[in-house]
């Protein structure tokens, strides 16, 4: 192969092709993604060349550290489910519990304090959604009316018994049954928002299906049971945590799921939520 | 076929030996992902099972069968006995020495990092080590096309080398080039960590380097088929090659578009920047340059063929085609999974629509119908077209044959084509078990169940391609046409030093993997990105989770 000397030669007819092509087509490739492409990104303003082609390169000269300081670190909880933490909970006394809950029923359990249902019912809540919720007030990490002066009055073992009591009461919420096999009517091609919503998501926004956490079928710790609870509360919750008002969940989960909902899905959710637990008090 | 005889059906014999089992893999690899029950029903089992399917179908398989092809092509196209024999040989023990260290170790469930490596992942110095004599025994297959074709052209000053050998020097200078990225990323990331001289891996420079390697293989195990296409299916058609000046154009465009495009398989990577990744996609869509040439010149053959045999009218010259010749079926089956599989690859190369099937199973179900499918049954009709010359036996059933080509045409596609879906629906690639009791991955259930029904169609295919080879190969001896190319319908007396050689090819080609690769490696030198290695030997392979 060394006869091929010729072919270095630009007037031979087949160096000069190649050679040429290999010319334009680096040019008009970098050209369109060095200089053209690489100055225009989505939100973005458009860049001067000698930063689109440094972006093209892959130099983040945009997202290297900024000249302000960074915004203080923001931890959305105190509480961490550790083996410790979860002992504690389980090992709350239902009795000094209901001793401690005479302070809860005036809002919880009456209706006359509680017209619009913005407070939530809380007879047959996990004792880990309750501990948490008033280790969130007591820290600042949640804030609501009275519930931040009432929790700081409690003692972790207050709080711990406090959700014993709760748990062991049966009322219009759904009892974790934990089945995972699902049923009919549970997929993407369900017409009714709330249920699809709840059961399949919508993989296409990043909307997990919020009965993998919250049931019925699925549940994780600290995600309280939804089934039953009042539509307005949920309702309320979706758009605190789509607003950032709310901020006490672990990971932002439920602020990047809310922030994709519309109103009327909220409502929808809230909705569906609010008649499963009263279909199955009715059956009881 | 002269010395290349007991050369070529040792390679080949290799390649088919490893092809079985690698299918029985695939077949249960399917199997495991489905909500059907599996034997051995094990993630671990099934991580090693993948690790071997894709070391042996992308490297063993291919490369044991391009050697064999490439040997019995150089004795069979120049007309002379191949020079360094007892090299030949010798590289022979080597890659048999290094599959064998590499399906031990794998075996073992020391390895199960699968056949693209991904470091930090850190298996058994064996593998890797395997691996490595592997690809770099096969170099010396290269050196030898390349000096063959060199000492032909010596001997005969002037004259135009034959297409088959032009194409397969093409495809040994390719792996070459193609091969540099893995054994670059084996010597300088991988083995130095195995060894114990450097305590981190750079993945980003691994996959980087990887990706010189990841797509031009493609173009390595994709050349032997197109040699096919242009030397032996016009003959077997009865008909001329329409133009030799094409063939040549063809090999060549892609030994140069084959390798700086690799960049298009990082496009979720972030070390490599927006630029890099348009330009690589940019070049990318010219490889359909060679393809769409080879698609119009076979045709253009084909229908010489068929208005030579009789065919008339628009169209008439198709059915007058000799269908029942194996490498005329296989290469009408081959066009239609080209077809489809070539439309999937737009979709995986375009910068943007890339990031819809990134790591989804669309990937699998692409390479397989293009690869497994476009490429492997043209693998099956070059053997059925070689088995008689090298072993001097008639196939001992053309009926047979069709039957194995049109199982593998049927299979594959109802294995891809639901694969392609779920792709879409979002189900992700390499995990073995899924719980199809969600809601989510519900709905993908029965078209994983109709894929696994195609894998073990193309089980079946297989197991009847082992039965006719050793069935020829046990049958009497008669005496052989040998094997002939195609003319082409203008024979070529002088060509341009050019279309005859490399060397100006290699040199653009040089110049195109400074332009495109300098920078996106060269700047890992600066990145320092490496990190700890996640050894997979350290787990025990034995506790599954049930």
């Amino acid at each position: 192969m060394a006869r091929d000397q010729g072919a270095f030669k630009l007037d031979h007819p087949w160096s000069r092709i190649g050679w040429i092509s290999f010319a334009v087509i680096i040019f008009a490739s970098y050209l369109l993604g060095f200089v053209l492409l690489s100055r225009y990104r989505q939100n973005d303003e458009a860049l001067d060349i000698w930063s689109a082609i440094c972006r093209g390169l892959g130099i983040a000269f945009d997202s290297g550290p900024a000249a302000s300081a960074r915004p203080p670190l923001h931890t959305p909880t105190t509480i961490a489910w550790t083996q410790a933490t979860l002992n504690q909970i389980h090992a709350g006394d239902a009795q000094h519990g209901g001793f401690v809950a005479l302070n809860c029923a005036a809002c919880h359990e009456g209706s006359a304090a509680n017209p619009a249902h913005l407070i939530p019912t809380l007879d047959g809540m996990e004792p880990e959604v309750i501990f948490k919720q008033l280790a969130d007030y007591r820290s600042g990490k949640r804030s609501w009316g009275v519930m931040n002066a009432i929790a700081k009055a409690l003692s972790i073992q207050d709080s711990a018994d406090v959700g014993a009591y709760f748990a062991s009461r049966t009322g219009q919420l759904l009892p974790n049954s934990g089945e995972r096999v699902p049923q009919g009517g549970r997929g993407f091609w369900q017409s009714d928002t709330g249920a699809r919503l709840v059961f399949a998501g919508d993989p296409k926004r990043g909307i997990a299906p919020c009965s993998a956490c919250h049931g019925p079928g699925g549940y994780k710790v600290g995600a309280p049971t939804l089934a039953g609870q009042y539509p307005a509360y949920i309702e309320r919750q979706l758009a605190s945590f789509a607003q950032g008002i709310r901020h006490n969940d672990i990971y932002e989960q439920m602020r990047a799921i809310a922030r994709q909902l519309t109103p009327d899905e909220m409502q929808a959710v809230a909705a569906f939520y609010g008649s499963q637990g009263r279909q199955l008090a009715a059956k009881n | 076929m002269y010395n290349s005889r007991r050369l070529a059906l040792y390679h080949y014999w290799v390649a088919f030996a490893v092809f079985l089992p690698a299918v029985m893999l695939g077949a249960w690899q399917m199997l495991m992902r489905s909500p059907l029950p599996a034997p051995l029903d094990d993630p671990n089992a099934y991580y090693a099972s993948v690790t071997l399917h894709g070391t042996a179908m992308a490297y063993v398989v291919t490369t044991f069968f391009a050697m064999g092809f490439g040997y019995a092509v150089t004795a069979t196209s120049l007309g002379r006995p191949i020079r360094g024999i007892i090299a030949a040989w010798i590289g022979f023990v080597i890659c048999l020495t290094g599959t064998l260290m590499a399906v031990a170790a794998v075996l073992s469930g020391k390895a199960s990092v699968l056949y693209t490596f991904y470091p930090p992942l850190l298996g058994s110095g064996w593998y890797y080590s395997g691996a490595t004599l592997l690809i770099g025994g096969s170099m010396i297959w290269v050196v030898l096309m390349i000096v063959n074709m060199a000492a032909w052209k010596r001997d005969n000053p002037g004259k135009p080398v034959p297409l088959a050998m032009f194409a397969i020097t093409a495809t040994a200078v390719l792996w070459a080039w193609s091969a540099s990225g893995v054994e670059l990323e084996m010597v300088g990331v991988v083995l130095p960590r195995v060894f114990g001289l450097t305590v981190q891996m750079d993945p980003g420079l691994a996959r980087t380097l990887f990706s010189v390697t990841l797509h031009s293989i493609v173009y390595f195990w994709l050349m032997p088929a197109y040699i096919a296409f242009y030397t032996l299916v016009p003959q077997a058609a009865g008909g001329r090659l329409y133009s030799d000046t094409m063939g040549r154009l063809t090999f060549i465009m892609f030994l140069l578009f084959a390798t700086p495009v690799g960049i298009h398989h990082l496009f979720a990577d972030p070390e490599i920047g927006a630029g890099f990744k348009f330009v690589q996609s940019f070049l990318t869509f010219l490889v359909a340059l060679p393809t769409l040439l080879t698609v119009f010149s076979i045709c253009a053959s084909l229908e010489i063929a068929g208005r030579h045999r009789g065919g008339k009218g628009l169209l008439g010259w198709i059915p007058a085609l000799p269908w029942d010749e194996p490498m005329i079926l296989a290469v009408g089956l081959s066009l239609v999974m080209l077809g489809f599989g070539g439309g999937g690859g737009l979709i995986n190369m375009a910068y943007d629509m890339n990031s819809m099937i990134h790591n989804t199973s669309w990937i699998p179900a692409h390479f397989h119908l293009i690869f497994g499918g476009a490429i492997v049954i043209m693998y099956f009709a070059i053997a059925y077209e070689m088995w008689p010359r090298i072993t001097g036996k008639p196939l001992c059933s053309k009926r047979l044959a069709r039957w194995q080509l049109w199982l593998w045409f049927v299979g594959m596609f109802v294995t891809t084509i639901p694969w392609h879906i779920t792709g879409l629906m979002g189900q992700p690639r390499r995990v073995a078990i899924f719980d199809y009791s969600d809601p989510l991955l519900a709905p993908m259930a029965p078209l994983v169940v109709i894929s696994v029904i195609g894998a073990f169609i193309l089980l079946l295919s297989a197991i009847l391609l082992i039965t006719i080879l050793v069935r020829s190969q046990l049958g009497d001896s008669v005496l052989q046409a040998p094997l002939r190319y195609a003319l082409a319908v203008n024979p070529p007396v002088k060509v341009p030093s050019a279309l005859n050689g490399f060397a100006l090819w290699n040199t653009i080609l040089l110049m195109f993997m400074i332009v495109e690769y300098g920078y996106p490696i060269g700047q890992f030198f600066i990145l320092k990105s490496s990190v700890p290695a996640y050894e997979v030997t350290r787990h025990s392979t034995a506790a599954g989770v049930q």
